[in-house]
């Protein structure tokens, strides 16, 4: 079998799957070795990357991540229900079309579709700004669940591709491949053939020593012994079936919260006064409050 | 053959290994997976493991596979036995007695007070039978019922694409089409045009339970999900007790009747006992891999009355919560009572994933679902 290597990934030559969790922990960015795996996959061969994974573990973190670590700008599209072309990709600017036709119309000129229907007139959206910079940005399609099948079907081509057709004006194609990163929180099942065209992997929550590591990265002034105790109060709370489980970013929020307060450790007081960082939901909040002494413990 | 082809071949075995396993594994994976390991040390392990799981593995249900392939695929370890062992449990829970469920469905007293009938405050027949309940109907009754729910009209609910479409109502402004018109006139824009979203019906999904618990209500829901082919294409049919029957094609007959006969033969556990949860996990299994009932309405009718696991029950739920834009759960134990509380295991199971719960035991409450049916949001 003859093995192609893939002229794009050059610049990505040098980069092995230590120096690259050296690289994101420099960010603050704990990855275990199989995501480092997975996104050094990603970046070698020139594939998009499919993150899911519970809620705040961390996905658009790590596009983001990626992007500030390799300098390069991030393009986000917040996917929902109804997004469309015109939303995503681009949209003509007809308030100034029309100004420009009635202008050569009152100079009698006559207009030419090439001059209507050029780049001062088209209005980029993510997906095309993302096609054109190339391997300048790192483009993040963020929580693609929400969006619906027809627009999944359309990022099909987008990605194998990266070129765009704008009818008016030809195709638009990448002068190299942007880093593409897509998320979903699995709140509704992704369509085969899009996940056929990305790499794979799931984020789960951390284990507990990971979990204080990130905490720590984030917020370097917290003592291990809080962190300690925030980590294992959190994974408590992960374990009582709540209706929405605390991510990290909650794990973060709650340390955050503790800190600003200038607690030192996790007394069943201040964990009553800062919950709201952690629990997001009513029915929640009412069981761990009274359960508290568990959570603390 | 230089030692690189060996490696290649190697992968290429574990490639098939995973596909034996029944892991979707395509040969653009493998090739993949082969070009990504030249980024990589083949000689570890890990390397080579994170790798394939990162390239042949899409769901997260199938780590626990992938990672027992590799084990036996590169570790040598001799996994079958226990696989062996799972897939004879799986097979003796399907072979499983069906209990006969004696029928304690009691008619709901004072709906209908006989004597309205007789001074005529009632209208007509239609209306005594809209709200006895099926299962004190006698035959003759119940041919008038069926006539009737066949005459129903069911149409599910309407979503918007992201489709636009020229209308003629005031909404959102078509520039585009403005501004093209504005061309023949010199850039004049003449007259306003507007766009709008398109509308497409959900699909709708019913899933009715033909077992022994049931026996009394599922031929009328037949009849019901027959209505709701005629109204719709976009419309399928399963019926299930112990496994799973799709009948939507055998409801495409003209007459009611013959429609109900061929589904009726196609049916074979008729008043069978009832496997909600693992006839549930089949047709969330199907729709998971074809476009089937994605953003869909799905009706389940059953008692909830289940023989199977529960565990298999909540994770078929949760699957089909999933796919479908809406669960429906059509209980006839349910009864006209204004609050439901789930009375049976199934259903208490099952309830987080339900969206709303119907009665379906007359003819009164299967007209209110019909009309639920093209309003749910």
């Amino acid at each position: 079998m003859a093995r192609v290597a893939d002229p794009m990934s050059a610049p990505f030559a040098d980069l092995t799957v230590p120096s690259l969790i050296e690289d994101l922990s420099e960010q603050g960015y704990i990855a275990d070795r199989g995501l480092a795996t997975t996104l050094l996959l990603a970046l070698k061969l020139g594939k998009p990357l499919l993150l899911e994974g519970e809620v705040g573990v961390g996905k658009t973190e790590l596009a983001r991540t990626l992007a500030e670590m390799l300098g390069r700008d991030l393009i986000r599209l917040q996917c929902y229900e109804g997004i469309d072309t015109h939303h995503a990709l681009y949209e003509w600017d007809y308030a100034r079309q029309m100004l420009h036709v009635r202008a050569l119309s009152q100079a009698e000129l006559v207009s030419n579709d090439d001059d209507l229907f050029s780049d001062r007139f088209l209005v980029e959206r993510p997906l095309l700004q993302a096609v054109r910079s190339g391997d300048q940005c790192v483009l993040l399609i963020d929580e693609i669940d929400r969006a619906d099948d027809e627009f999944e079907a359309f990022l099909l081509e987008l990605l194998a591709e990266f070129q765009v057709t704008i009818p008016e004006m030809g195709t638009v194609k990448a002068p190299s491949r942007p880093i593409v990163i897509l998320t979903s929180n699995r709140t509704r099942e992704l369509h085969d053939a899009l996940k056929r065209r990305c790499l794979y992997t799931w984020i789960g929550f951390p284990a507990p020593e990971r979990e204080v590591e990130i905490v720590r990265s984030r917020l370097p002034q917290v003592s291990v012994a809080l962190a300690d105790q925030v980590v294992a109060a959190v994974n408590r709370l992960r374990d009582m079936e709540l209706e929405k489980m605390p991510g990290v970013a909650e794990t973060i929020d709650w340390t955050t919260s503790l800190d600003a307060l200038g607690a030192q450790a996790l007394t069943e007081e201040v964990a009553l006064d800062t919950l709201g960082a952690v629990i997001k939901d009513r029915d929640d909040l009412e069981y761990t409050t009274k359960s508290i002494q568990d959570v603390v413990s | 053959m230089s030692s690189a082809d060996e490696v290649d071949a190697l992968f290429v075995g574990f490639g098939d290994a995973l596909r034996q396993a029944g892991l979707p594994v395509g040969t653009d994976d493998v090739l993949t997976f082969c070009s990504g390991m030249t980024h990589l040390k083949v000689s570890d392990l890990l390397d080579v493991y994170w790798a394939g799981r990162a390239c042949f593995v899409r769901r997260r249900e199938h780590f626990p596979i992938y990672k027992s392939v590799f084990r036996e695929y590169f570790l040598g370890e001799d996994l079958t036995s226990d696989a062996q062992v799972k897939k004879m449990m799986r097979a003796s829970s399907n072979a499983g007695a069906a209990l006969e469920i004696p029928n304690t469905e009691e008619g709901l007293p004072g709906e209908i007070n006989p004597d309205e009938v007789k001074l005529g405050y009632v209208a007509s027949v239609n209306e005594v039978y809209r709200h006895k309940e099926f299962a004190d109907c006698s035959d003759a009754e119940l041919r008038q019922v069926r006539r009737l729910i066949s005459r129903m009209r069911v149409t599910p609910p309407k979503r918007r694409t992201h489709r636009m479409t020229r209308t003629r109502r005031r909404s959102q402004l078509d520039m585009r089409r403005m501004v093209r018109d504005s061309m023949r006139n010199l850039g004049e824009p003449r007259d306003l045009r507007y766009r709008t979203r398109k509308e497409k019906l959900r699909p709708l999904i019913l899933i009715l339970d033909v077992s022994g618990s049931m026996a009394d209500y599922s031929r009328n829901l037949l009849q019901f999900a027959y209505s709701a082919r005629r109204a719709n294409a976009k419309v399928d049919v399963y019926c299930f007790g112990t496994r799973l029957t799709r009948i939507t094609r055998q409801l495409d007959r003209r007459s009611a009747d013959d429609a109900m006969k061929t589904a009726g033969e196609a049916v074979f556990d008729w008043d069978g006992g009832t496997r909600i949860g693992d006839s549930l996990r089949e047709f969330t299994r199907t729709a998971r891999r074809s476009r089937l009932g994605r953003g869909g309405i799905v009706v389940v009718c059953s008692d909830g009355l289940d023989r199977g696991e529960p565990q298999a029950l909540v994770e078929a739920m949760e699957s089909l919560s999933r796919i479908a834009h809406r669960v429906i759960w059509v209980n006839p134990h349910r009864g006209d009572v204004e609050v439901y509380v789930p009375a049976s295991l199934g259903m208490i199971v099952a309830d987080p994933y339900i969206d709303e719960v119907h009665s379906g035991h007359n003819l009164a409450s299967l007209e209110k679902l019909a009309n639920r049916l093209a309003k749910v949001g």
